[in-house]
């Protein structure tokens, strides 16, 4: 190579290194853009019950995430991850002032929470992804925190996934997807070989011995027990999700798949046939409009939503989402598809899809199969749980409950989500530069 | 080096695992997509009308609705805040307010023109969220071409009978009154509406625009202007009256309480309203003549938007036997009209041959003082020439000053008209008057009915000079 052409490409590199700098910024301004408008929306709506109050905790939370941004920048780390994930709390944000604005401040502290935990994984990052070295205690660990609210746990909402811990109600399946992702990039990473060559033919089946695959056999177990004990049928779904990805990640064998989605449709049919509010979740899927003032109410008013805002939607604040109940946390994409339409709605479908492909190239550029079965893995997670609740609330798949991960209110969902962000932040970091 | 390679060679089939993954989550969400963005357009119509979503129900709600005016400017209803109503006339302006609840729908002016009572436009519609703009917490005021006083006056001579009156502004086109009786109280609809709406003399029904009755002798003016029309008789020419007329296949038909004209002409056929003249008119007609001079004066037409009503039940002029061709030259055999196509009928007379569309709103005004709709004057069709409806009007003109009609003579004031004795399934006949008059600095016409009460000289004509006295 001739020097000016290294000089040029040189050029070049850099060239797109700044653009891409200030394309973050330019997304991170957007989402506070975002927030300015609908605020001001509000405000010129409702000068009277606007929350002054919120102004100082908002403040907080640009000049936090400002900050956030510029770290993140000078450490290498992904430039996109941060401004997507503050673009979903905007849009949470704003939909809350919309929705429950008592419920304000507290998101923005929850935020400004979730964003110091950030910082906190983006310094000890390295110690967190070595954690992956005791698998077997994060295994243990992720099991105990999903038995935990199945033997202490407190009902909220027809689930009893919640712990009632003085002032704070947290949700453990928020944290034990968390360990279960460590917990499976480790195992599957270590066991590659025997998860992979030793198997032999069983039936149709290709596996290993058994007393390899013990520790996935146990995940899925606590799923299923997730789903009938717990109620907990959005968190279940979402395990369930994650293992079978994580294990055709690491294994690419179809025959892990095929045995989960067996024992998975065996374990949907007979608590279809045991258990009522697996039944009942079901009939309203198949026929909300049987019993649309009762049972399905929820969903057949989240429908409304959807036609009531059609392609353009009713214009922010002046459709009439309040009709749905729980909108602001299990239901706040029905209120944004009501007022925002079609094409907001389209918008954060867009922005997951998007959040999804930074998370996967983060993992395609990792250098150890561990290190890219976490990253995937958590990009899985924040996809899979988006789909979940997106497919729910449209009817598109049977309900269940669990946030949109960023958006909706919450605080362990919030906390949780942060801390898989920061995750793969800092996989996103240049080895070389590291 | 080869536990590198191998390394590197692990890495290189997980990367391509997770490619799989990813372009089957990626296809997942693009599904979804898909069925979000099928939801909200071709699926969005049915979910947003559907009877269950209170979504529009609520908005509507939360609108200050605007007021609707006479002509004067007095309230006939009013909001103070949203979701309450007050109608400070009544019943007696009920049939031109109408009602709105949330669980029996609207009628009237308050249906009809619910959008601009909301402060909407049919443009704002299909602005979508920009509309939000625009839409303002209090809707737009309706004023009407409605004169309260003459409604009230109407609704009063009624005292309690059953019938329908509508005045007509017989130059504009403008509705100056529509009176429905028995009637109801607009605030209180909503409440009674179990009894309201079963009960059997349809106090809901207005009448004026969906009350279908035979017009009896109040067709007589049209039948005298078609054969004028058609050439089958003149002015001048003498009809032998002796009280009966064979219309073959042994049926008769009778003048009223056994009355016998002797000889008459076409005018005074007219003031005394004699069966026989216009019995053997129609039958000279013929059914297609006959069917032309129906649709000739409108009865075929329509009416649509804040008056849309029913419209008459003709016969099959096409195949029509003898008595029933005389018996529709009198206004009867299977012949339904509407008071409205009546007192469009009459204002043919007092306007040169020429009917104006009725209109009822005057002009839609916004909280801010800007008009958004106006009524507006507009000739609907020719019935006749200007010299035959000269000619007609002078002949009804004499129904009132000395022949069936002289109950609805007003001194000082020039008051054509037509009396009608209908006679029908339900009872009693239907009293009928019909007419026009020079009042107030304009040229009033009217259709008056009182069901089954009698003859129209008697029951309804005095109403029309009620009417008549409260426009000076």
């Amino acid at each position: 190579m001739t020097p000016r052409k290294q000089e040029r490409a040189a050029g070049l590199r850099s060239g797109r290194a700044i653009s891409s700098t200030r394309m973050s910024w330019g997304l991170l301004g957007l989402s506070f853009l975002l927030v300015a408008f609908g605020l001001a929306v509000l405000y010129l709506r409702k000068p009277e019950s606007f929350e002054f109050l919120a102004l100082p905790w908002l403040a907080a939370v640009v000049i936090v995430a400002a900050l956030l941004q510029s770290v993140v920048l000078r450490a290498h780390l992904s430039p996109w991850l941060l401004p997507l994930a503050l673009f979903f709390s905007s849009v949470g944000v704003i939909e809350i002032a919309r929705l429950k604005p008592s419920l304000l401040i507290p998101q923005l502290r929850w935020l400004l929470i979730g964003m110091a935990v950030f910082l906190i994984m983006l310094r000890l990052g390295r110690q967190i992804v070595g954690l992956t070295a005791y698998q077997y205690i994060l295994g243990l660990a992720c099991l105990i925190l999903l038995a935990l609210p199945l033997v202490f746990g407190t009902e909220i909402g027809g689930s009893r996934n919640w712990l009632v811990l003085g002032p704070v109600q947290v949700q453990p399946s928020e944290f034990s997807k968390i360990l279960l992702v460590l917990f499976l990039s480790a195992y599957l990473a270590d066991h590659q070989d025997v998860l992979t060559k030793t198997r032999r033919w069983l039936g149709f089946f290709r596996l290993p011995p058994l007393r390899f695959i013990a520790p996935l056999l146990c995940i899925w177990g606590m799923a299923i027990l997730m789903f009938v004990v717990a109620r907990d049928l959005g968190s279940a779904l979402l395990f369930f999700g994650i293992a079978i990805f994580m294990t055709y990640m690491a294994t690419g064998s179809r025959s892990y798949v095929v045995i989960a989605l067996a024992v998975f449709g065996l374990a949907a049919v007979a608590s279809y046939m045991m258990f009522g509010h697996v039944r009942v979740r079901f009939d309203i899927w198949w026929n909300p409009w049987a019993d649309p003032n009762g049972m399905a109410y929820q969903v057949v008013q989240s429908l409304f939503a959807f036609g009531s805002g059609g392609v353009w939607g009713t214009g922010f604040a002046h459709g009439h989402p309040g009709l749905i109940p729980e909108v602001h946390t299990d239901f706040i994409f029905a209120a944004v598809a009501e007022e925002l339409g079609l094409i907001g709605a389209l918008t954060i479908v867009v922005a997951y899809g998007v959040f999804f492909i930074v998370g996967i190239r983060t993992a395609l550029a990792c250098t150890s199969v561990e290190r890219i079965l976490l990253a995937a893995g958590t990009s899985v997670v924040f996809l899979l749980q988006a789909f979940i609740i997106m497919a729910g609330v449209t009817k598109f798949l049977p309900l269940t409950g669990i946030t949109l991960p960023f958006v909706s209110y919450g605080g362990s969902s919030m906390v949780s989500g942060f801390i898989l962000l920061g995750l793969l932040a800092v996989l996103s970091r240049k080895e070389a530069a590291a | 080096m080869s536990m590198q390679k191998s390394s590197q060679e692990k890495e290189r089939t997980t990367k391509r695992f997770v490619l799989h993954t990813a372009s089957i989550l990626l296809a997942l969400l693009l599904v979804l997509g898909l069925y979000i963005a099928y939801l909200q357009t071709f699926g969005a119509e049915k979910l947003a009308h559907h009877p269950l979503n209170q979504r529009s129900a609520q908005a509507e709600a939360e609108v200050q609705r605007g007021s609707i005016l006479d002509a004067k400017g007095r309230a006939l209803a009013q909001s103070a805040a949203p979701g309450e109503r007050t109608y400070p006339m009544g019943a007696a302006l009920a049939p031109v307010t109408g009602y709105i609840g949330e669980r029996i729908g609207s009628a009237g002016i308050e249906g009809r023109a619910n959008q601009d009572l909301l402060g909407r436009t049919e443009e704002m519609n299909r602005l979508g969220p920009v509309a939000e703009l625009l839409q303002a917490d209090r809707g737009n005021d309706v004023h009407l071409t409605i004169n309260a006083d003459v409604q009230q006056a109407a609704y009063d001579a009624f005292a309690g009978r059953r019938g329908a009156a509508v005045v007509l502004d017989a130059t504009t086109g403008a509705v100056l009154a529509m009176v429905s009786c028995p009637s109801y109280d607009p605030a209180s609809v909503e409440a009674n509406w179990d009894s309201l709406s079963q009960q059997a003399d349809g106090p809901l029904l207005n009448r004026v625009l969906y009350g279908m009755y035979p017009p009896g002798s109040t067709i007589k003016p049209m039948m005298a202007d078609a054969a004028l029309t058609e050439g089958v008789t003149d002015e001048t020419e003498i009809f032998d009256c002796d009280g009966q007329l064979d219309v073959g296949g042994g049926q008769t038909i009778r003048e009223s309480h056994g009355e016998v004209h002797g000889k008459v002409n076409l005018e005074k056929a007219i003031t005394e309203s004699c069966n026989v003249t216009f019995g053997t008119l129609a039958m000279r007609l013929g059914g297609k003549k006959l069917g032309t001079a129906f649709e000739r004066f409108g009865f075929t037409k329509e009416l649509t938007g804040d008056l849309a009503s029913e419209s008459a039940h003709l016969p099959d002029f096409k195949n029509l036997g003898q008595g029933d061709m005389a018996q529709v030259g009198i206004g009867q055999s299977s012949l339904l009209v509407t008071p409205m196509e009546m007192a469009l009928l009459a204002s043919a007379f007092a306007n040169h041959g020429t009917v104006m569309e009725p209109y009822i709103v005057q002009s839609v005004v916004t909280p801010g003082g800007l008009t958004v709709r106006e009524g507006t004057q507009k000739k609907w069709f020719d019935a006749t020439t200007p010299e035959r409806a000269a000619l007609i009007d002078s002949y009804m003109e004499k129904v009132v000053t000395q022949g069936t009609g002289t109950a609805a003579r007003v001194s000082g004031i020039r008051v054509t008209g037509k009396t009608g004795t209908a006679e029908n399934a339900q009872g009693k006949d239907h009293a009928w008057f019909i007419g026009s008059a020079d009042v107030g600095g304009r040229k009033i016409a009217f259709a008056i009915i009182v069901e089954n009460s009698g003859g129209g000289g008697i029951e309804a004509a005095p109403i029309a000079r009620k009417i008549v006295l409260s426009m000076e």
